[in-house]
């Protein structure tokens, strides 16, 4: 079943002013429940304007947006909030948002709006810690003595901790250290391997995104290049350059390998699998 | 929503009015507020709005521009007026009842502030609209600048004013990008009684502060790196210069400050 689903969904800024831009433009799409979907595209395609309006946070200026299966009506302002806790946004640099005394109480502070149970509140603050890599003992500290991936770790889990059957991260990875980056994703893949909640990831790193994505929709001007697996969309390699976006290292390398006649059938978009086939490779010339 | 916030209401253009040294445009909206308060007439206070007015059809600020310079102040206006209407006992008479009596004295001076403080308000909205706050602060700088004989810190002054101009707009950027963060996490903004609202700040407020005060240090860092250390023998890029229409600017204000006065002291009316 399709968990978000747009229908001919526009959004103009500036309507009317001389700034008038077309940030969206006409977007249909379908991502169906338990998918772990890459969103890539250059600054300015449009993508992150796109998932603000998954959870509401936007009006569109034409068309509509389904949530599980339900319109949303931007004319009942009390269903949005139920919209919000439905599909959890983390916004770009999260740890900015960070504003309680404890870490604890900040990651119930989301919870603590859907008006939980205290027992209920606590079992997600404690399982979403648990998830993030965050100990019982950081719980009791202040998010503001934390380092920054730390932080964003907190912040992450604040957003998780609403339980959405949908969670959009935009940019998790920004402004971290490779081993920053390698946390904060394995712990997004853990996260949807434990849940089977659908996972938005934009970025617009390729080895980010093919390293864990399943699905990826490609944002170019606004407009939705496509949505389809990864491997598919790694194959249009070329169509991708053209808009200034590149594949994965790994992937040109490979590319380049079969360009040179080297007998590769399969594509390959992680290092780990090109390792493996390289292995493969050798193996069978001994 | 909140990006509507003007407080560096610059309109820019190429007008006489815009191009007018900054430091004479400061100097002529002080005699414009002098005529407006000495005007003791009608027709004095008649000729501080041709002033005005002449003033605006040159610098070619459009009329919508003066409607939003003023409907903030509207309801100051009207506490004004009926102030002064009840509570100035001169002259004959017109109504009473218990103890409120409306004079034609009353009237008359109700109607008087009312026009003099729109006319104050819309005439140094014009300074804001025709400067920019750059060259506001640049020219407060040098205006006050004799002061720091009596070692006050003018320039520091005049830095912080510009600095905070800066940082208007990245704050209302700042506060959006939170704002959306938080209702993103549940937080309802928009429904409870008036303390409930006001607690659902702490989430935009304590964000807001952090981030102010990170970008304070970086600032200060930054600025540092550079070298700055002050007003002390600091060169401008733009130097101020008063041009021939700075003299025939300040010619004509003395002109129609003199007309005011002339006319009061004959008081035909």
């Amino acid at each position: 079943m399709a968990v978000i689903e747009t229908e001919n969904l526009t959004y103009v800024y500036g309507e009317g002013t001389p700034f008038r831009k077309v940030a969206l433009d006409n977007v249909n799409l379908s991502v169906e429940e338990g998918e772990l979907v890459g969103v890539i595209g250059h600054t300015g395609s449009g993508k992150s304007t796109l998932i603000e309006h998954f959870n509401a946070l936007l009006r569109p200026t034409s068309g509509n947006v389904f949530i599980d299966g339900e319109r949303i009506n931007w004319d009942e302002k009390k269903t949005l909030r139920d919209i919000r806790f439905k599909v959890g946004l983390v916004f770009q640099y999260p740890e900015y948002q960070l504003f309680e005394d404890t870490v604890y109480k900040d990651i119930a502070f989301g919870p603590k709006n859907m008006e939980l149970d205290e027992n209920e509140i606590d079992r997600r603050v404690r399982e979403t810690a648990r998830l993030v890599g965050i100990s019982e003992d950081m719980l009791t500290k202040s998010p503001f003595d934390l380092s920054g991936g730390q932080k964003r770790r907190v912040a992450i889990a604040g957003v998780m901790a609403m339980e959405p059957k949908v969670l959009i991260l935009d940019e998790p990875t920004a402004g971290l250290d490779p081993k920053g980056r390698e946390t904060i994703l394995e712990m997004i893949h853990h996260y949807h391997r434990e849940k089977k909640n659908t996972v938005m990831l934009v970025s617009h790193s390729m080895e980010d995104v093919a390293k864990i994505a399943k699905k990826i929709l490609v944002m170019n001007d606004g407009r939705l290049f496509c949505y389809d697996d990864t491997k598919k969309v790694f194959e249009r390699a070329d169509e991708l350059n053209a808009m200034g976006l590149s594949v994965p290292q790994i992937t040109r390398v490979f590319n380049r390998l079969k360009e040179k006649g080297i007998n590769i059938t399969e594509d390959v978009y992680t290092v780990d699998f090109g390792k493996k086939l390289v292995e493969k490779v050798m193996e069978m010339k001994k | 929503m909140i990006k509507d916030i003007t407080i560096g209401q610059f309109f820019p253009g190429q007008s006489i009015v815009h191009r007018l040294d900054p430091r004479i445009k400061l100097l002529l909206t002080v005699i414009y507020i002098v005529m407006l308060f000495i005007a003791d007439t009608f027709l004095g206070l008649f000729a501080g709005i041709v002033f005005l007015a002449a003033a605006y059809a040159i610098s070619q600020i459009p009329l919508k521009m003066i409607l939003k310079s003023v409907k903030p102040i509207v309801p100051l206006i009207i506490f004004t007026g009926i102030l002064n209407l009840f509570f100035i006992t001169t002259g004959e008479t017109l109504i009473k009842f218990w103890i409120f009596k409306i004079t034609t004295g009353s009237i008359k001076t109700a109607v008087f502030m009312i026009i003099r403080i729109i006319a104050l308000i819309i005439g140094t909205s014009l300074l804001t609209y025709t400067t920019s706050p750059i060259a506001l602060t640049d020219a407060i700088e040098r205006v006050l600048s004799p002061l720091k004989k009596i070692k006050l810190p003018v320039h520091e002054v005049a830095m912080m004013m510009t600095i905070a101009l800066r940082f208007i707009p990245t704050l209302v950027e700042e506060t959006d990008k939170i704002t959306m963060a938080q209702k993103a996490r549940g937080a309802d903004m928009e429904s409870g009684s008036l303390i409930k609202r006001a607690k659902a700040l702490i989430p935009i407020l304590i964000p807001l502060f952090v981030s102010a005060f990170r970008r304070a240090e970086e600032l200060a860092m930054a600025m540092e790196c550079r070298c700055y250390h002050g007003g002390e023998g600091r060169t401008r890029l733009k130097q101020l210069h008063c041009a021939l229409r700075d003299m025939y600017a300040v010619f004509i204000s003395a002109a129609f400050i003199a007309l005011v006065i002339i006319i009061d002291r004959v008081n035909i009316f």
